[in-house]
């Protein structure tokens, strides 16, 4: 079934490299998402899969078929690869009514008539815009847009889902509904899902593993929550998750297998890391994720208020620390004043360490301020 | 109260005259009302009057009426449309309208193919070659749609043909006669105009191809179409409105087209419509049935726009969502790489004939002793103080070899001042156009000035000359009528203010594109730091779009300086260089009206490719957009 690989896949034009060395397995019925800023090769290693763009060089195998292969010369058209693909624009054709739309790839795979008429049907009632058969594109919002063109995807039935920020075009509020369906779609559909996006809420609700890209090399390819928590590098941890985490330079300094002495912002810190650590220079980034700065009465840390988030559920709070902003969030809606003193904890075994010339993460544990 | 109320209307008066855009729009309603409009009624009003004492005596002869010059008679009209004695309709009107009207279904057939083709080449396969061939094949529609006609006659000429000057190129080299009704006729006008026009079809049709979402063409190959489904199925209904408004405004061009029916009729075998009006006017003393061809030209035109508009109107029309366009997989020529080099020669080969070879076969004809023998070079056209000709020289004009010749210098020095002062005019009145119109859109004047700025666009230029040539007859403005003042000044005016309001459309299309991209809170950014408004235009709006501006002012300078139908009614022969050339031509001075042709083309080219190089600005860009 289709189960999708890429090996040493790289895209050049001219002396840029969009996509670089990449090789990554996509498991049968998957939902993966491609994640990363802009142009940064995400768009372009989804359009290389789908038989859109053609790499520079590499093999791409979909199902047990040789796709693409530049050594041998192989390279099967989009429209023999057996896939969807969801525009971010949508891509309808602004002269086909919503019926015709949906029914366009269907005659081409030569079904008889009272099958398309069937199929159609059927996928508009899924999508609930049967109402909307007889109209032009050009006659409906930009939600009614998206499921035409998800119809349009889904009614020749395919085995692989690609889909460019689909959602980027539509408001927040149908976004969400929109991701809630998406979701509810992958388990209806069987299929494999490869998703791009930029906006990584997205991809950490989403998908059942995401893939970080920046500058076109392979940042993580895990679980969500294992990149959430798990973070190989300061790329990848400063672009998951929101508030971003907090980054503080720190100057380390070994006492056992396990345990650092951390000096930062003229704090002393004792480090557990959950697993012997390597360090290989006393310049250290210590990264927090918000929830793990705790604003409690007597912590052991003290700062000011700098300025109070409240949106209700959750208040992110930002405490001026010697001059460094921190992020802390803390659940309910509280108001603090501004420039009111503060003081937190740092709790949690997840508190990352990465080292400061190769941004790699080094260790994951424990913080404890001595006094 | 009463003062209350007044100091209401005063103040928001006052706030209406506070914005400059609402003032510029009121000048250009009244301006363009005045030459747009009026003209327009008055040539209508016209086509009901007695023109003249002959005029008078005929109508009274056929209709036992007893009119004067002057008076309001509905004669004209079947006089000219069925006259049944001696087939008089249907030699004057309805043989030349049936053979006009093929002649530009013809052109347009050609010009939306060769376009259409080359332009769908360009952006959706991977021919090489095609920054070249891009660049050259615009060549037709820089050069005088006439001067092709030339290049058609000097190639194809041959002695087996009575009407035709001495001997073509092609039979020079290999010998070979083409019949005549390859050389002279409606088949060559047809072609000629094709040619002309293709790199209009191709910069639009291109343009639209480029601006297309390319995702719309990928959808459908995933969906599983064959290259020719999509083509079929997809890309030609999505660009059908700009192919129909190509067609369209091709068929509106060549139907009215003067100049190429009139290099190509050596032997009289094909009187255009636009032959057959001139004739009407100038040679036949039948002013009034002239304008009644003008107006239904004018007819035609109003018909196309109104086609255009019922096409462009209906609900599938779309609404680009930009997308990811660029990154279209591009089409392969062949299942060979060869075979695209093949595909990319031929076309090569074909642009460069129509492009580049017509400059070599002017120079090479300017040269030439006798006509058509190509062992009797000489330059003495170029630089003898000689005159040629005395016919000429009776005339009180020069024949004398071109770099001595006032007669040419003069007349080009007149162009360049003609084309310069226009191309101030219409693309100063574009800009200030566009930027009223962007400032206002959906508001009743605004709609009104751009409809009406874009209005004579369609009236066929041969038409809108003769508006303006019968309005050098009215009270007032007879200081205008060169044949009258026998003052060469006379003409350039009129030329000045027919052709600044002729190719306003240019400047005002390219003009109002470009301020509608610039979004409204960049001059709003500018407002409140308290600039006035004319720094505004000359400090922040005009150096965002510099280039496509500069686009406005280049499209009319190089289609005035080229010229002729707009101007053969209002000028005399000498007046403009392009008037200078048909004259040489009639006396059968070939050698001089090439050289001449050489002139204006390589004088465009070089301005073209020098602000090219200067601003970055290119007449593709003012239309394409």
């Amino acid at each position: 079934m289709p189960r999708i690989e890429l090996i040493n896949v790289t895209k050049k034009w001219g002396k840029f490299v969009a996509v670089d060395n990449l090789s990554m397995i996509i498991e049968d019925r998957e939902f993966v998402t491609l994640l990363g800023p802009s142009g940064c090769g995400k768009t372009t290693t989804l359009r290389m899969i789908a038989g859109l763009e053609t790499p520079t060089s590499g093999k791409i195998i979909i199902g047990d078929r040789v796709v693409f292969d530049s050594d041998k010369g192989i390279n099967v058209s989009p429209s023999n690869r057996d896939i969807g693909f969801l525009f971010q624009n949508y891509a309808l054709w602004p002269h086909m009514t919503v019926y015709k739309n949906i029914s366009f790839g269907l005659e081409n795979l030569k079904w008889k008539k009272e099958q398309i008429n069937a199929r159609v049907e059927e996928v508009m009632k899924t999508l609930q815009i049967s109402e909307f058969r007889d109209r032009y594109p050009s006659e409906l919002s930009g939600g009614q847009q998206q499921r035409v063109a998800i119809a349009r995807t889904l009614a020749p039935n395919p085995q692989v889902l690609f889909m460019d920020e689909p959602l980027s075009n539509l408001d927040a509020k149908l976004r969400g509904e929109m991701r809630t369906e998406l979701k509810r779609l992958h388990r209806d559909t069987d299929s494999t899902f490869v998703y791009v996006t930029h906006d990584q809420l997205e991809a950490m609700t989403l998908a059942s593993r995401t893939c970080l890209i920046n500058k076109g090399l392979l940042q993580q390819y895990d679980k969500p929550l294992r990149v959430y928590n798990h973070p190989t590098n300061l790329f990848v941890a400063d672009f998951v998750g929101s508030p971003t985490m907090n980054f503080l330079k720190a100057k380390a300094k070994k006492v056992s297998d396990t345990v650092i002495n951390l000096e930062v912002l003229g704090l002393n810190i004792k480090y557990t890391s959950n697993e012997p650590v390597k360090l290989t220079s006393e310049n250290v980034i210590i990264g927090i994720r918000p929830e793990f700065l705790l604003i409690k009465d007597n912590g052991a840390i003290e700062g000011l208020a700098y300025s109070t988030l409240p949106s209700g559920m959750e208040t992110t709070v930002k405490i001026n620390l010697k001059d460094t902003i921190l992020s802390a969030v803390q659940f309910g809606a509280v108001d603090y004043a501004f420039d009111q003193k503060i003081s937190f904890d740092i709790i949690g075994k997840s508190i990352v360490l990465f080292d400061e010339e190769s941004k790699v993460s080094i260790a994951l544990g424990a913080c404890e301020v001595l006094k | 109260m009463k003062t209350m109320s007044f100091s209401k209307i005063w103040n928001k008066t006052k706030t209406f005259f506070s914005k400059p855009a609402n003032i510029i729009l009121l000048f250009f309603t009244i301006l363009l009302t005045a030459t747009v409009i009026y003209p327009l009624i008055s040539l209508v009003l016209d086509s009901f009057t007695v023109q003249s004492i002959s005029e008078a005596r005929e109508i009274n002869e056929i209709w036992g009426t007893a009119v004067k010059k002057g008076d309001f008679t509905f004669a004209q009209w079947p006089n000219l449309l069925f006259n049944a004695n001696s087939e008089y309709s249907l030699y004057f009107f309805w043989q030349p309208l049936y053979k006009s009207v093929l002649m530009a279904l013809l052109a347009c057939v050609i010009a939306v193919l060769g376009g259409g083709v080359l332009a769908w080449l360009i952006t959706r396969s991977n021919l090489p070659m095609k920054k070249y061939i891009s660049a050259v094949f615009i060549f037709p529609y820089i050069m005088p749609s006439w001067s092709i006609a030339m290049f058609w006659e000097n190639f194809f000429k041959n002695t087996n043909i009575a009407a035709s000057n001495g001997t073509g190129i092609l039979q020079a080299l290999t010998g070979i006669c083409v019949p005549e009704f390859l050389v002279y006729g409606i088949v060559p006008c047809a072609l000629v105009l094709g040619i002309h026009y293709a790199p209009f079809a191709y910069i639009l049709i291109g343009g639209i191809l480029r601006n297309m979402d390319a995702n719309l063409e990928e959808a459908a190959t995933i969906l599983k179409s064959s290259r020719f489904k999509i083509l079929r199925r997809i890309t030609l209904p999505i660009v059908a409105p700009a192919l129909i408004s190509t067609i369209l405004l091709v068929f509106a061009s060549s139907i009215s087209s003067y100049t190429v029916p009139a290099f190509l009729n050596a032997n009289n075998s094909f009187t255009s419509i636009s032959i057959a009006m001139r004739g009407l006017i100038i040679t036949a003393g039948k002013k009034g049935q002239g304008y009644v061809v003008a107006v239904i030209l004018l007819a035609f035109s109003v018909l196309i726009l109104t086609i255009n508009n019922w096409f462009t109107r209906s609900r599938r029309s779309f609404t680009t969502v930009s997308g990811k366009s660029g990154q279209v997989s591009k089409f392969r020529i062949g299942n060979k790489p060869w075979i695209k080099w093949v595909v990319a020669s031929i076309i090569v080969l074909l642009v460069s004939f129509f492009a580049v070879f017509p400059l070599v076969s002017f120079v090479l004809e300017s040269l030439q002793e006798t006509s058509g023998n190509y062992a009797s070079m000489t330059f003495k056209y170029w630089f003898s103080p000689e005159n040629f000709d005395v016919r000429i020289t009776a005339q009180g004009q020069s024949s004398q070899g071109i770099f001595h010749n006032y007669t040419i210098w003069r007349a080009f020095g007149r162009s360049v001042l003609v084309a310069a002062v226009v191309a101030l005019v219409a693309g100063t009145f574009g800009i200030l156009i566009g930027y009223a119109v962007s400032k206002n859109r959906r508001n009743r004047i605004a709609n009104y000035v751009s409809s009406t700025a874009f209005l004579p666009y369609l009236i066929p230029a041969l038409s809108f000359g003769a508006i303006f040539f019968s309005l050098t007859f009215k009270q007032g403005f007879q200081w205008l009528n060169v044949a009258s003042t026998n003052n060469e000044w006379s003409a350039v005016a009129i030329c000045i203010l027919v052709a600044s309001i002729k190719f306003l459309p240019f400047a005002s299309r390219s003009g109002t594109n470009a301020m509608l991209q610039v979004s409204g809170e960049i001059e709003e950014a500018a407002i409140i730091t308290g600039c006035p408004w004319w720094k505004r235009m000359t400090h922040v709006l005009f150096p965002i779009q510099k280039s496509s501006l500069i686009s406005g002012y280049l499209l009319p300078f190089i289609s005035c300086m080229r010229e002729l139908t707009l101007f053969v009614l209002i000028t005399s022969s000498f007046s403009l260089i392009t008037n200078v050339l048909q004259f040489y031509n009639v006396y059968g001075m070939t050698q001089m009206s090439n050289a001449v042709n050489l002139l204006i083309v390589v004088f465009v080219i070089g301005v073209n490719f020098l602000i090219n190089k200067l601003t970055g600005a290119s007449i593709d860009k003012g239309i394409g957009g």
